[in-house]
């Protein structure tokens, strides 16, 4: 059986030597062996026998297994910090570029950093859970957390960092005076599991330096669904920093140096900034120093016990593959957020908005993704975890989604809840490198359209979605008849179709290239252009045109067309559907409530009503009259046994009397219950208010 | 007003839905049912009679607040009525595992004409009274059995013909008239008929939509003319066979009675409640007293309905500027 | 027999709308004094129904005929032995029935002298419009026709006599829509028989304030829920209908078989005929001055 990995017992022997700080010879007389038997397994020419490798195990303060798998000893090295120094060419950089790409709000995190999780995703069968945990630190909390990250050899770094005149400056002097003033901090971190974690290289290609080591690095894996992970959008992680500080913990599903568990570590984007005599450029990062010879005092990432990882509040609640992110000093750039809750519900909002859809399982296959959210205070919860449930936030497209997977579609809607299909052929043009111009092919993209509630806002969109059920836009379709059934629906493209085939790919890489960065329209780029064969653009247009035609058969009704007359004419003969002009016209007329209703043990009503008068110049002469509510036709009258004024008006021969200019005036009166038609409890009783006769008005 | 009663009605009104409407087995297309309009329009062109729909409901009360209240045995009842067949038939609602009251009732052809109404009435026992109305739909849902489109209000019919040669024989006694406005020929909405052959040229223009700016004044002050005395002729009819209140107060009708006296009413008897309005104007017209000069202000409401100083201000000031413009 | 001109009438009944009416109604025939049919009249009609022998105009007139041999002189009481006859013999839906052109055509042009004799009013001379032309409580044979529709039970039309015991109490139940809930009509037409057994005075007063006292109590009592109704058999109906091809004439001396479709539920009107009866005895009993129920001014 070969050792893990197959890394070469020599290598691994020679890296644990200078991570301990021991020689060959000196390893040699602690076996008391040769120096040439050690220089053999070293260059390996030979390996030692089992008895010797678990000698070997004891003296680097390990175990057999350790040997077998090829794990590092993990030195007990000091962590520091190591600031990247000023570049030689007296370059100055005062921020990183990349950040100002991103509005440092929380949706841009949620939607960035959850898209890369979604990515990364490591088992196809199961969903990438993130996980994100707000929590504020203050008193010991704060202290124990500040130590353990070694606050105290940032501190001088960034108080030089702020003295300057610059964006970031101001934006870092304002967070360290808060730090000061207020003793607390908001930490928040994005978990993600099930995913592929931190792998690779300390320094060569991989996504551990693509997020760790790099700027700007897409790292575009053809074929991928990904859209380029670990790409721009990791920036919106050290934007959400107030420090532009972020600590990572990684479980990874490739193993490193022989392990996979709590690779931790720390990087700081600062601006140029001058330390005591030393100038630093931009950079540094958190970690052990590097035992490598040409790498002497760079910080690495190094493989953190549980403790370390506990101060860091970057333990896992599992050893499933994939990476916490801690935001150290997280705020929300818009500023619409700032208590932990507000900050709380923007993140469920956020992850439900962006994705749904991914959230969505069917029948057979699960979700994609699973997503929580959960604020805390010094380690208590202070706003429940709450699981970002998609048929909550968008249950109409969710719904057609699901029907969908779980292939209950109809052709032709006949219920509010049903969800019609149809397929919508976009025609993917050859490239131009496609020598005999036969590349290209046609897409059978999927439409869904389901009925809209009545409240529902905003409807009749479609949205379009590609990729691992990434939305890039919503569009109204062009020409919806009028009285049309207002509806949600959703267009999938390339790989949201669920689909395999060549097509599937050429799609997805078509509109891929038709996105503009921020991935939120298909119309013509650079890259579209450059690519695809003349007439690429005619093709999205087209599609544009086959999607809408295909909502509006499946929502709008058939028309008769038949004579209805001139449309001057039409247009002066509406009528109002839902009661017409009534609350217009209701301002000028006297308003009656009865505010208060007892049945007497005689069986008369006795109410109290108020009567809200429009202004008016002249008195008013009004006329209660009391009667029962019928199930149909004509309502029968009943008799007042009396009528007393209550206030802003006085009583003439059963009429009240009300001054001009009074608004608000009431009065109570008692039935007479042999005038009931009907014992009272029976019935409803109505009070109309009518302008009395014979009065002037 | 709301009629004050002697017992607690639920909170909130109840929402019911049509869901879906099957017709002899087939189900109707979702765009013959409209829940903004709620209406459902039953006819389906090309296919021919048939015998039975059968509508399937869902509806939603405030289940928590009902529990927390005085009532009990709480039935949610669908009521399918249509006044002109005197049909009244009832389907109660079963409380589904989501929480929705669901069920569905049928509608038979043989007994519906026109338009059947659908509403929910929830009942129940309070302080010891079985059988209680307690809550009802907002409004009810309309199932047209003429229409293709589901569509509430009906629109005000417009008809071309030519009157001499009209199938409808009363027409033809108004050859020489340009148009005429029949109230009652249809009991479910008024007509309006223009004559194709009555002024040559005229139903031309009033379809046209450009033109010289001549024809648009004359299209403007014919079709304001013809509005007006349609407005006049419907509120008329309107108000010629009100049903009363014991007392003789007149009761607000049903169909398109009502939103055109809704929609006049307040122009014609300013600063009135509808219900006093309305008793007003049934008195003058049954007594005669003050009918005469409430003439003016009927003419005044249909003019303002059909914009008859706007649209001849814009006239005027047409033929002022092409007459400034002549040579 | 009556002292009216001739009727030349049709063979085959059909559609005349409303305006028409309004149109061709004259003073002479609303008095009786002639009954002569314009050509214009004629061509006003909307449709001819097809040549089914339900629609056939002659077991319609027969029955008219008969009606004002029978009851010349005592006419109010044309009524109770009409109503069935005609619901019998005039076989359709109740959509059919809600069309008023077809009661509109069998008073301008197949009955015309029928609703004169019938409501032809003592001091006016003529009958009103609304006997030709109107409400299904008022038209001449349309508040006939609709009066054993809504009170027969089943095939069973022997409801329907006492309801037309009060005639001026007609009008005030047909028209509410809570007699569109059979058992609630079955009910009401229960206690008016036992007030007309019992023979009460000022029976009709007591019928109108019942029936007042019901419509108000249906405004808060749902009786669809206390008093559950069986389902009706449209069907049956329907084999009603079809049977009219080759079903004899109507019976004169005993009461013919309405459609079997579906019985009252006994067990609801039991529920009901106590709960309205308490209303009639707390329901004021206001006297009306006495009418002549002859007398249709």
């Amino acid at each position: 059986m070969s050792p893990q990995q197959g890394e070469k017992f020599g290598s691994w022997l020679a890296r644990q030597l200078r991570r301990a700080g021991m020689n060959q010879a000196e390893l040699a007389d602690e076996l008391e062996m040769t120096r040439a038997a050690v220089s053999a397994w070293i260059n390996d020419r030979a390996e030692p026998r089992p008895e010797t490798q678990r000698r070997i195990a004891a003296i680097l303060g390990t175990d057999s297994a350790s040997i077998y798998n090829r794990t590092d000893v993990a030195p007990d090295l000091p962590l520091q910090w190591h600031h990247r120094s000023a570049y030689k060419d007296g370059g100055r950089e005062y921020g990183n570029a990349a950040a100002f790409a991103f509005n440092a709000d929380l949706s841009a995190l949620a939607r960035e950093a959850t898209q890369n999780s979604l990515d990364e995703r490591y088992d196809e069968r199961k969903p990438v859970r993130v996980r994100y945990t707000l929590e504020e630190l203050t008193g010991e909390h704060l202290d124990q957390f500040l130590a353990a990250l070694h606050w105290d050899e940032l501190r001088e770094h960034y108080d030089e960092a702020a003295l300057l005149e610059q964006k970031v400056s101001r934006s870092l002097k304002a967070a360290l005076r808060d730090l000061d003033e207020n003793k607390s901090l908001i930490l928040l971190r994005v978990d993600d599991y099930n995913a592929a974690g931190l792998t690779g290289d300390e320094y060569g290609d991989g996504r551990y330096t693509a997020v760790v080591r790099r700027q700007l690095d897409s790292r575009k894996e053809s074929g991928a669904k990904a859209g380029g992970s670990y790409g721009l959008g990791k920036v919106t992680l050290w934007a959400t920093s107030r420090f532009n500080l972020v600590l990572i913990n990684s479980t990874l599903s490739e193993s490193y140096e022989g392990r996979t568990e709590r690779r931790v570590v720390g990087r700081v984007d600062l601006p140029w900034r001058k330390v005591g005599n030393e100038a630093y450029a931009g950079p540094a990062w958190f970690g052990q120093a590097d035992t490598e010879p040409n790498r002497q005092q760079v910080s690495r990432s190094w493989w953190a016990d549980e403790q370390t990882v506990r101060d860091l509040h970057l333990d896992r609640l599992s050893d499933e593959p994939g990476t916490s992110f801690l935001i150290v000093g997280a705020h929300d750039a818009s500023g619409t957020a700032e208590s932990l809750k507000d900050m709380h519900e923007k993140l469920v909002i956020a992850l439900a908005e962006g994705f749904w859809a991914a959230m969505v399982g069917g029948n057979d296959g699960g979700p994609l993704l699973e997503a929580s959210v959960v604020a805390m205070r010094n380690g208590r919860v202070v706003v429940d975890e709450k699981r970002v449930d998609p048929h909550t936030s968008h249950p109409a497209l969710s719904r057609a989604f699901k029907a969908y997977l779980d292939r209950d579609t109809v052709e032709e809607l006949t219920t509010s809840t049903q969800v019609a299909r149809a397929d919508v052929t976009l025609v993917v043009p050859p490239r131009k490198s496609d020598k005999r111009k036969q590349g290209g092919g046609h897409h059978r993209a999927v439409l869904l359209v389901t009925p809209a509630g009545e409240d529902d806002d905003p409807v009749n969109q479609v949205v379009y979605m590609r990729g691992n059920r990434m939305t890039v836009m919503s569009k109204r379709p062009r020409e919806l008849p009028l009285g049309a059934t207002r509806f949600h629906a959703v267009l999938l493209a390339g790989y949201a179709t669920e689909q395999t085939g060549a097509d599937v790919e050429l799609a997805e890489e078509f509109l891929r290239a038709s996105e503009p960065p921020e991935h939120n329209d298909w119309k013509h780029t650079e890259e579209l252009t450059s690519v695809y064969a003349r007439g690429a653009l005619s093709r999205l247009r087209e599609f544009r045109v086959e999607i809408d035609k295909a909502v509006r058969q499946l929502v709008g009704r058939r028309t008769t067309v038949r004579g209805e007359g001139p449309a001057a004419l039409r247009e002066l003969l509406k009528l109002d559907v839902f009661g017409p002009a009534g609350s217009r016209s209701r301002r000028n007329v006297p308003l009656v409530e009865i505010t208060r209703g007892d049945l007497d043990d005689t069986g008369a009503w006795n109410v109290w009503v108020d009567l809200k008068l429009p202004e008016s110049d002249s008195t008013w002469r009004l006329t209660p009259i009391a009667k029962f509510d019928v199930r149909s036709g004509g309502r029968p009258v009943v008799a007042w046994k009396e009528i007393v004024p209550r206030d802003n008006c006085r009583e003439e021969d059963g009429n009240l009397v009300i001054e001009a200019g009074v608004r608000l005036a009431s009065f109570s009166g008692i039935t007479d219950p042999s005038s009931h038609p009907v014992h009272g409890n029976l019935a409803g009783l109505i009070i109309d208010i009518q302008k009395s006769r014979g009065g002037a008005l | 007003m709301r009629p004050f009663l002697s017992y607690p009605r639920i909170p909130d009104t109840v929402e019911l839905e049509i869901v879906s409407v099957s017709v002899d087995g087939r189900d109707l297309p979702y765009s013959q049912i409209s829940r903004t309009e709620k209406t459902v329009a039953l006819h389906q062109t090309g296919r021919g009679d048939w015998d039975l729909a059968t509508l399937h409901l869902k509806a939603v009360l405030p289940d928590q607040e009902i529990a927390d209240g005085p009532w009990s045995d709480v039935v949610c009842l669908a009521v399918l009525s249509e006044n002109s067949t005197n049909v009244r038939s009832t389907a109660r609602l079963a409380k589904g595992r989501d929480g929705t009251w669901q069920g569905k009732i049928e509608l038979v052809r043989g007994r519906h004409l026109r338009r059947a109404v659908l509403s929910l009435a929830v009942v129940g026992e309070v302080n010891g009274v079985p059988g209680r109305a307690i809550g009802k739909s907002e409004a009810p849902w309309y199932l047209d059995l003429k229409e293709s489109t589901p569509r509430r209000q009906r629109e005000i019919k417009i008809v071309e013909a030519d009157f001499r040669e009209a199938s409808e024989e009363w027409l033809r006694g108004f050859k020489d008239s340009a148009w005429v406005v029949a109230t009652v020929e249809d009991p479910e909405i008024p007509i309006v008929y223009l004559n194709t052959s009555g002024v040559e040229g005229l139903v031309e223009v009033l379809n046209g939509t450009s033109g010289s700016a001549a024809e648009k004044v004359l299209r403007d002050t014919t079709t304001s003319q013809i509005a007006q005395d349609a407005w006049i002729a419907m509120f008329h009819t309107a108000v010629s066979n009100l049903d009363q209140d014991d007392d003789g107060t007149p009761i607000m009708p049903t169909g398109w009675q009502e939103p055109v006296l809704k929609m006049m009413l307040p122009d014609v008897l300013p600063g009135r409640q509808l219900t006093d309005a309305l008793r007003e104007i049934n008195e003058c017209r049954t007594s005669g007293a003050g009918w005469a000069e409430l003439q003016t202000n009927i003419q005044f409401a249909a003019g303002k309905r059909s914009q008859i100083a706007k649209k001849l201000t814009g006239a005027v000031r047409t033929v002022d500027r092409e007459e400034r413009s002549e040579p | 027999m009556s002292e009216l001109p001739a009727v030349d009438f049709p063979a085959v009944l059909g559609l005349l709308p409303d305006t028409a009416v309004t149109k061709h109604l004259s003073h002479a025939v609303q008095a009786g004094k002639d009954f002569f049919v314009p050509s214009a009249l004629r061509r006003a009609v909307d449709a001819e129904f097809e040549d089914q022998p339900r629609w056939h105009v002659g077991p319609v007139r027969v029955l008219v005929d008969e009606a004002m041999d029978r009851f010349e002189g005592r006419r109010s009481k044309a009524d109770v032995w009409l109503a069935p006859r005609l619901h019998a013999t005039l076989r359709m839906t109740r959509a059919e029935a809600a069309d008023s052109r077809l009661w509109n055509y069998l008073a301008m042009l197949v009955a015309p002298d029928y609703v004169v004799w019938r409501h032809r009013g003592s001091k006016s001379g003529i009958a009103k419009t609304s006997r030709f032309s109107g409400r299904h409580d008022l038209q001449a044979f349309a508040r006939l026709w609709w009066s054993a529709e809504l009170f027969r039970d089943g095939s069973d039309y022997r409801p329907v006599e006492p309801f037309w015991a009060y005639q001026d109490a007609v009008n005030s139940i047909m028209r509410l829509e809570i007699i569109d809930h059979r058992p609630t009509a079955a009910a009401m037409v229960r206690i008016v028989e036992r007030l007309a057994n019992e023979g009460v005075p000022n029976a009709s007063d007591h019928v109108n304030g019942l029936s007042k006292a019901v419509n108000a109590a249906g405004s808060t009592l749902v009786f669809d829920v206390i008093a559950p109704d069986s389902p009706v058999d449209h069907d049956a109906r329907l084999d009603w209908i079809a049977e009219s091809a080759h079903a004899a004439e109507v019976p004169w001396d005993r009461l013919p078989d309405g459609p079997d479709d579906g019985a009252v539920d006994k067990r609801a009107v039991d529920v009901l005929v106590p709960m309205f009866e308490k209303l009639l005895a707390e329901a004021p009993l206001r006297v009306r001055s006495k009418k002549d129920a002859d007398d249709d001014d």
